[in-house]
């Protein structure tokens, strides 16, 4: 590990002040949030920034709301432990939750920050899936002013996005959902915590009376694609249709042929691609079932048998 | 017996206050006044000649003290051959060789300046399989290999590359081939894995300028015979060389013999006098010092219809990776107990140790028994369902029992193998469907469990002096290392029970060659066996100055007197007690002091012949052990999840039942690690791919079952109470259990660790595609005589 080389920090009370202090100190300036990824960055990776502007002062970028028409606003300093333990989160997307738990330790949940996740834009991020099936939008603090993005166009490769320098991520804003939408996120790795997705399977689904007909379905992967991506096909694949084994298994196998996994040291593509097919399908099933409230780890482990 | 008051009692460890609030010193932590900081340039190519090395650059940058090659440290070490440069000569066999070094006022100048260091390679061919380095016509990855100093035990191979050939010849195989009903043979493969301990490796040296003394701070697990290693180097007598211990933040093996030592002496040489550290980090730690050997595991076993074991041929190919280090006796000593705990008339078992382009491979708690034993026990299950036997059926009727003459010819005593046997399977519910009787659809349940037994390295000495003051303080000099094991408080226990002395009266000194008594290793789980007779002997000595003096004092015979509580008193006498204080400072002056001094050494222990592999007293004792798995395979993905583990252990006598119970859960664990995750995996450069824990993947407490410890005391006739050892076999027939009962899952068995979602899923699918009762990359089997 090596010791920084001194650099300046800043910490701005206002978005405004950090994008001008941004702009004022020019290149090499970083944004900190939860530092879990920018401290790695810079003491094993050999990062070194000018200057780091500290968000954490800025008050407006934290906390997470219920807007009176339904939508969610997660402000972007929100922790994954925030997001894990919402009770307004864990009541209506209780898959948001789970996805959120499954990031790291409580430790690392405790600081990491869900707009530090989605601004560093790493394709095996637990939280975008399960924000992509509910169609969350980024809102972005830039130049020209306040812009809004739809997650799904957010990204443009590992470690890109659509965010020019200076840009700050303020807030993640889930529209208003049915009640009676269900979901599931699915991480598929070899250990039960500490590590990263091999492979994530995140749906959300409307299903019409007890036969369990798909009115509207959305499934998103993560670790199988340069970018987060949504599942079309395997989308289309139900919809419509009486979700069931064999439905599940064919919109898994159509979610296997849209994706572009690679191979490294720990799984092939070919095994990828296995992966998303048999956990799109689990992914499906557990939604229609249903999960009971926010479960506990073990539960949790049990759940994916 | 005599009743036991503090022998036999989980007493809380004496060193846990310190660990647990953090103010225990580890050899990472240390600060030495003064110091330098020391960094290392490694090599970047497998194989290569140096053709040319610059480091004008770094010297001349400033806060840089001293720069150091091969050129600056010519010399070499190796526990048995004396194979290792310091720092490169005139080659590099390994990315991660370390290549040069610089010490500097501070760690990143020391780094900055190892960046300005050019070296020149030009490529040699390299070899990444033990099979294929020793092919003939392998290019030499040590040409001077013969010249190497060596010692009596090495036996080089027949073929390139081999730096060690171990034989062990019993009756004739071929013979007893033919005249088995069954013939089975097949091959096992086992990943390098990486010892991971907590703690990475570290380094201070200081050479005094004026009297030419070496001392070296580094969390070793055996001081005295790195300081052997050392004066053996350097060409020094002893008495200038000097190992200072801080408390060892886990070793698991990799801690023993030199390792950044030999960085930190090198630096410590152009310092003049100031002492240098070199810490190094995880993946430097990962790559740059040692891992545990890959193997190769061929065997070919012949069986009788009803079960008898009739002859047993193992191949073992050890890849050592660059450098001997302590290759030479991880492969006698691996492959002799190779064939199993079995009792076999025909065995032959050749294991070649043998030079890779790759880190290197040395000690591992185990020492080369958990790889031979996921071959074993794996080919045991075989056999079994071959002949259509029950696999605990099979094995009770070939396991060792007491007054067995095992295939090395050593008439074995104080054998618990067959108990463990008994209590892991019936703890389990071997042939019984217990706990998940209807999994849910797409799981498949299964049983399976494995036994070994693990010598300790024989003959070796241990000796320890205990002091009592005038306090009635009892200190304990003893050259164990406390590497986590908790020695301390062995030892401890057992001076305790001998004098009679509360247990918080009882210290043990830190670990310093120039002021503590000799002792061989803190590994081979030889401690609690040789130390603790060694000071048990100490103690009772010292037992002795006080109880003759007592006797004085009470105006008595020493056979009337009585200990306890840390005092001494007349057996049925009104008198009031003396404490050892009182007694010591009547007959000595309050500066009194009373030694005793102890040593132990199984003298009739001979190592085993690497030429015919036999010996009468192979091992001073034998570990025996059983552990028995319950796993849920997950069909659809490959993974394995464990639902329970069953451990039991022959201990001969549990000293602190709750620390061999953690010995027992901690060896679970890693042998879970490497059953399911753990490999390192290396490119076709070379170079490690996952030398950090983001993609070397250990249990978390997550990922561990229920887990069941059974203790099984089959005292040994010369252990301290009775007691073996327990470091190391709680890790050996993990993999194998666990591999056993993914086969009993699946149908289908998997010959290679570590047996990941993937592998496993792959598996499934050729059983799905091909259903035969086996599935091996390369599978060898062979009927040659018709099985009917």
């Amino acid at each position: 590990m090596k010791r920084p080389e001194p650099f300046e920090i800043f910490q701005p009370a206002s978005i405004q002040e950090a994008r001008e202090l941004h702009i004022h100190h020019g290149p090499g300036g970083y944004f900190l949030a939860g530092g879990t990824d920018l401290a790695i960055a810079i003491k094993e990776k050999g990062l070194v920034p000018r200057y780091v502007v500290d968000l954490k002062r800025i008050g407006s970028l934290s906390g997470i709301r219920e807007n009176a028409d339904g939508s969610l606003v997660l402000g972007a300093l929100a922790t994954m432990r925030e997001v894990e333990i919402s009770r307004v989160i864990s009541r209506r997307f209780p898959f948001l939750s789970q996805s959120a738990g499954e990031v790291g330790s409580i430790q690392i949940r405790n600081r990491a920050t869900i707009g530090g996740n989605i601004a560093n834009a790493t394709p095996s991020a637990d939280v975008v899936p399960a924000l992509l099936v509910l169609e969350a939008q980024v809102t972005t603090s830039t130049q020209n002013g306040e812009k809004q993005v739809p997650l799904e166009s957010f990204f443009l490769g590992p470690g890109k996005t659509v965010m020019e320098r200076g840009d700050i991520l303020t807030e993640i804003i889930i529209p208003p959902a049915s009640a009676n939408l269900r979901g599931e996120y699915i991480k598929f790795s070899p250990r039960e915590m500490m590590d990263l997705a091999y492979v994530g399977v995140a749906v959300a689904l409307l299903t019409d009376g007890d036969e369990n007909v798909c009115r509207e379905v959305r499934i998103a992967l993560g670790a199988v694609s340069p970018v987060p991506m949504r599942a079309r096909k395997a989308e289309a694949v139900l919809v419509n249709r009486v979700i069931n084994e064999e439905s599940a298994e064919r919109a898994g196998e159509a979610a296997a042929s849209e994706c572009t996994p690679i191979s490294d040291v720990r799984a092939s593509a070919a095994y990828r691609r296995h992966m998303v097919r048999v956990n799109t399908k689990r992914a499906i099933l557990n939604a229609v079932c249903g999960r009971p409230g926010n479960l506990p780890w073990v539960a949790r482990r049990e759940r994916r048998y | 017996m005599e009743k036991l008051s503090f022998v036999g009692k989980s007493i809380t460890r004496v060193d846990a206050e310190e660990k647990v609030t953090g103010s225990a010193i580890y050899g990472y932590d240390l600060v030495l006044p003064d110091m330098l900081y020391g960094k290392v340039l490694f090599s970047t190519r497998p194989h290569a000649i140096i053709k040319r090395i610059d480091t004008e650059k770094a010297r001349r940058l400033p806060g840089v003290h001293a720069v150091v090659t091969g050129k600056d440290a010519p010399w070499t070490h190796g526990e048995t051959i004396k194979d290792m440069p310091f720092l490169a000569q005139g080659k590099v066999r390994f990315v991660g060789e370390p290549v040069a070094a610089v010490a500097a006022v501070d760690e990143d100048t020391a780094q900055a300046a190892v960046a300005l260091i050019e070296v020149e390679y030009e490529d040699c061919p390299a070899y990444f399989s033990p099979e294929e380095a020793c092919n003939p016509g392998a290019v030499l990855i040590h040409e001077d290999y013969d010249s190497y100093r060596k010692s009596d035990i090495i036996v080089p191979g027949p073929l390139p590359n081999i730096l060690e050939h171990f034989k062990l010849r019993t009756g004739n195989v071929e013979a007893g081939f033919r005249e088995s009903d069954l013939v089975l043979e097949q091959r096992y493969v086992v990943p390098a894995i990486g010892h991971a301990a907590l703690e990475p490796h570290s380094a201070h040296a200081q050479v005094d300028p004026e009297s030419g003394k070496v001392t070296v701070w580094v969390a070793n697990d055996a001081p005295f015979r790195v300081l052997h290693e050392t004066a053996e180097a350097l060409g020094l007598p002893k008495e200038k060389i000097r190992f200072i211990n801080p408390y060892q933040g886990g070793g698991f093996g990799s801690k023993g013999a030199m390792k950044v030592e030999t960085i930190a002496i090198a630096l410590a040489y152009q310092t003049n006098g100031r002492p240098v550290r070199v810490k190094f980090n995880r993946a430097e730690t990962f790559v740059s010092t040692i891992t545990r050997h890959e193997a190769i595991v061929y065997i070919k076993s012949g069986v009788k219809r009803d079960g008898t074991l009739v002859a047993r041929q193992v191949r073992i190919y050890w890849g050592a990776g660059a450098y001997a280090e302590k290759s030479p006796t991880v492969c006698i000593k691996g492959s002799h107990p190779s064939p199993g705990p079995y009792r076999i008339p025909h065995v032959q078992v050749d294991g070649y140790a043998v030079y890779t382009n790759k880190p290197l491979a040395g000690a591992f708690r185990g020492y080369g028994v958990p790889q031979t034993a996921w071959a074993c026990e794996q080919h045991m299950d075989e056999l079994a369902q071959r002949l259509g036997m029950d696999a605990l059926d099979f094995r009770l009727k070939n396991v060792f029992v007491d007054g067995d003459l095992s295939y090395w010819g050593e008439r074995l005593q104080s054998v618990g193998l067959k108990e463990t046997l008994l209590k892991a399977t019936e703890a389990i519910g071997w042939g019984k469907k217990t706990g998940q009787s209807n999994p849910p659809k797409g799981i498949r349940i299964g049983k399976g469990f494995a036994c070994i037994a693990k010598p300790t390295r024989t003959p070796t000495t241990s000796t320890a002096a205990v002091k009592i003051d005038s306090r009635g303080d009892v200190m304990i000099l003893a050259g164990t290392v406390e590497i986590g094991q908790g020695c301390t408080t062995i030892l401890s226990q057992i001076a305790a029970e001998e004098l009679q002395v509360p247990i918080d009266k009882v210290r043990m000194h830190s670990l310093d060659t120039d002021l503590i008594p000799f002792d061989a290793s803190t590994t081979s789980s030889r401690s609690t066996y040789h130390m603790g007779n060694a000071v048990k002997r100490a103690a009772v000595k010292a037992r002795d100055q006080i109880t003759e003096m007592a006797a004085s004092l009470f105006d008595t015979s020493k056979e009337n007197l009585e200990l306890s509580n840390g005092k001494v008193r007349v057996k049925d006498r009104r008198e009031p007690a003396l404490s050892f204080g009182e007694v010591i400072c009547q007959k000595l002056g309050s500066d009194g002091v009373v030694a005793g001094d102890g040593a132990y050494t199984f003298e009739m222990g001979k190592d085993v012949d690497p030429q015919t592999g036999h010996s009468e007293h192979a091992s001073a004792f034998y570990m025996y052990a059983t552990q028995a798995a319950e796993v849920a395979v997950d069909e659809e993905t490959g993974r394995v999840r464990l639902i329970r583990m069953v451990a039991a252990h022959d201990v001969g006598k549990a000293i602190n039942p709750l620390n061999c119970v953690a010995q027992i859960e901690g060896g679970l664990a890693m042998g879970i690690g490497a059953a399911l995750h753990e490999e390192l995996v290396i490119d076709d450069h070379g170079r490690v791919k996952n030398p950090s824990f983001l993609d070397y993947h250990l249990v978390t407490s997550l990922d561990l079952p229920k887990m069941e410890t059974i203790i099984v005391e089959c005292p040994d006739p010369n252990g301290p109470y009775g007691a073996k050892g327990l470091g190391e076999p709680g890790l050996a027939p993990t993999p194998a259990a666990i591999g056993n009962a993914v086969a009993n899952a699946l149908g289908t068995r998997i010959y290679e660790l570590p047996l990941s979602p993937e592998r496993v899923y792959w598996a499934i699918q050729t059983s799905k595609k091909n259903p035969s009762p086996s599935v091996s990359a390369e599978p060898v089997v062979s009927n040659p005589t018709s099985f009917r």
